[in-house]
């Protein structure tokens, strides 16, 4: 799930004219090192509910990758 | 003492009503048409144009450049001079409210809202119009207001004239990055805040701490929700929170605690709702157009909402089919036009997919001819952000074999 979830992380960025990011830290922070907005947030949770069925923002607060891992694992 | 009028810290812009007072005193000129990109020179063009009493248009700073042009404003580079004036740098604060007094009833404003048919509607307000739901008086007098909208828009008018009205100070976040808005606020001490449910679900979950110093808090402009409630509950503990609906046409209306909306005795007889559940505005509350079509006096406002009780409604859903793209609304017709002018793609249909981030997002699907084989996602995706603003550009795009009709021939939206 790690490397789909970096594949549709990169593909937004792609979009965004963003170069890729070679791997995934917990600590990583969207918005800050990921570089993305409220609009790259919204693509990133529907392409991630589409893939696992698991709407990320359900709880709420999320800012970090370990924060999306986390909800991925229940 | 000095009076803070507006602080944008993000282009270190600190100004008081002292400056303001003395760079009025310093304009001999404005446009017929205020389109700047800079928030503090389109609040000092519209106390000007106030104090002057004269009629002036707004261009929403969201439009394109394309979009502008297509608005065909004749008086664009057209400005009003006002020779040596009766204003000087001596005079107060309360000389400038005598003036807009005087001024204000042959001052207009007129403002573009988007449009179903993808060209913007033209609405003209009065000063009552526009400031309805203001409120003056000394329990005012010490109000700080964060300023989350766009200044050129209907909700950020309010919030402007709503401070400025009562010399408040504004402190400016609108297009501030969401990790500042929290020491922003608290340093500046801001007791009052009036933002889009998109905004608060964006720049609240960067809070690591309450604001204790919001004693009002205001959710307008999108489908307010529990969620969005919880979260304004738990950022501004101290705080009132309350849910505004109001639009470009009619202004401010009906203000709710929650999601249940009171329609007020003064307004009791100007609002109804039709057999099929769609709000009705009577006329002699909109601002003035040519551009609203109008059904006996009454201005159907797309909203379909129930009855609670008499005096008390919810909203259920909008009839139109402008998508809400965290606070942004947005035409699906304008934007499967820009697909469909793609070379290589034979057909499109642009519907909304709903999110907690940002409410909506568009999605697309798309057909394309046998040879158009190099048109992917990434490639629609930037031939689009060429023209589009980039809340119009659908963020999921699959390619299909045909649009699904509905049994009436139209494309099946969701």
């Amino acid at each position: 799930m790690q490397e789909k979830f970096l594949q549709i992380i990169n593909d937004i960025r792609r979009k965004r004219g963003m170069k890729p990011i070679e791997s995934l830290n917990r600590d990583l922070n969207l918005r800050d090192d990921i570089g993305f907005d409220s609009f790259d947030l919204a693509e990133l949770t529907v392409r991630i509910e589409d893939e696992t069925g698991i709407d990320i923002f359900e709880n709420g607060i999320i800012n970090t990758v370990g924060e999306i891992l986390d909800a991925l694992k229940g | 003492m000095e009076h803070l009028f507006f602080v944008d810290r993000e282009r270190g812009i600190r100004k008081t009503y002292e400056d303001l007072l003395s760079e009025l005193s310093l304009k001999r000129s404005i446009g017929h048409v205020i389109n700047s990109d800079k928030s503090y020179e389109v609040f000092i063009d519209l106390v000007l144009s106030l104090i002057n009493g004269v009629e002036v248009e707004l261009v929403d700073s969201d439009l394109s450049h394309n979009e502008i042009e297509a608005l065909g404003i004749k008086s664009i580079d057209q400005r009003y001079t006002f020779g040596d004036a009766h204003w000087t740098a001596q005079n107060s604060f309360a000389d400038l409210l005598d003036l807009i007094d005087i001024g204000k009833s042959s001052w207009r404003l007129t403002l573009y809202t988007s449009g179903t048919t993808g060209r913007p509607k033209k609405v003209t307000h009065t000063f009552d119009s526009l400031t309805r739901s203001v409120k003056i008086g000394v329990n005012h007098k010490d109000d700080i207001w964060v300023f989350a909208y766009n200044p050129t828009h209907f909700a950020g008018l309010q919030v402007f004239f709503q401070a400025f009205l009562n010399m408040n100070p504004i402190v400016f976040v609108f297009d501030t990055p969401r990790s500042k808005v929290f020491d922003i606020m608290q340093e500046e001490k801001v007791t009052h805040i009036s933002a889009t449910p998109t905004f608060y679900r964006n720049t609240l979950v960067t809070f690591e701490k309450p604001v204790n110093t919001i004693r009002r808090a205001t959710s307008g402009g999108e489908k307010f929700d529990p969620y969005i409630e919880t979260i304004m509950r738990k950022a501004f503990p101290n705080a009132r929170l309350n849910n505004i609906y109001a639009s470009t046409e009619a202004g401010s209306l009906f203000a709710a605690e929650g999601d249940v909306f009171k329609i007020s005795d003064g307004i009791a007889d100007k609002v109804r709702i039709n057999q099929d559940g769609e709000l009705l505005v009577h006329k002699s509350l909109l601002g003035q157009s040519v551009d609203i079509l109008l059904d006996e006096d009454w201005y159907h406002t797309g909203d379909i909402v129930e009855l609670t009780d008499q005096k008390q409604f919810r909203f259920v859903s909008r009839k139109s089919e402008m998508i809400n793209v965290g606070g942004y609304k947005v035409n699906p017709y304008e934007v499967e036009e820009a697909i469909l002018n793609i070379e290589g793609i034979e057909d499109a249909i642009v519907n909304s997919r709903t999110n907690r981030v940002t409410g909506s997002i568009l999605v697309a699907s798309v057909v394309r001819n046998s040879e158009a084989d190099h048109i992917d996602e990434e490639f629609v995706t930037k031939e689009l952000s060429k023209i589009l603003q980039q809340w119009k550009i659908p963020r999921l795009i699959k390619f299909v074999d045909k649009v699904e009709l509905t049994r009436t021939g139209k494309k099946a939206r969701n």
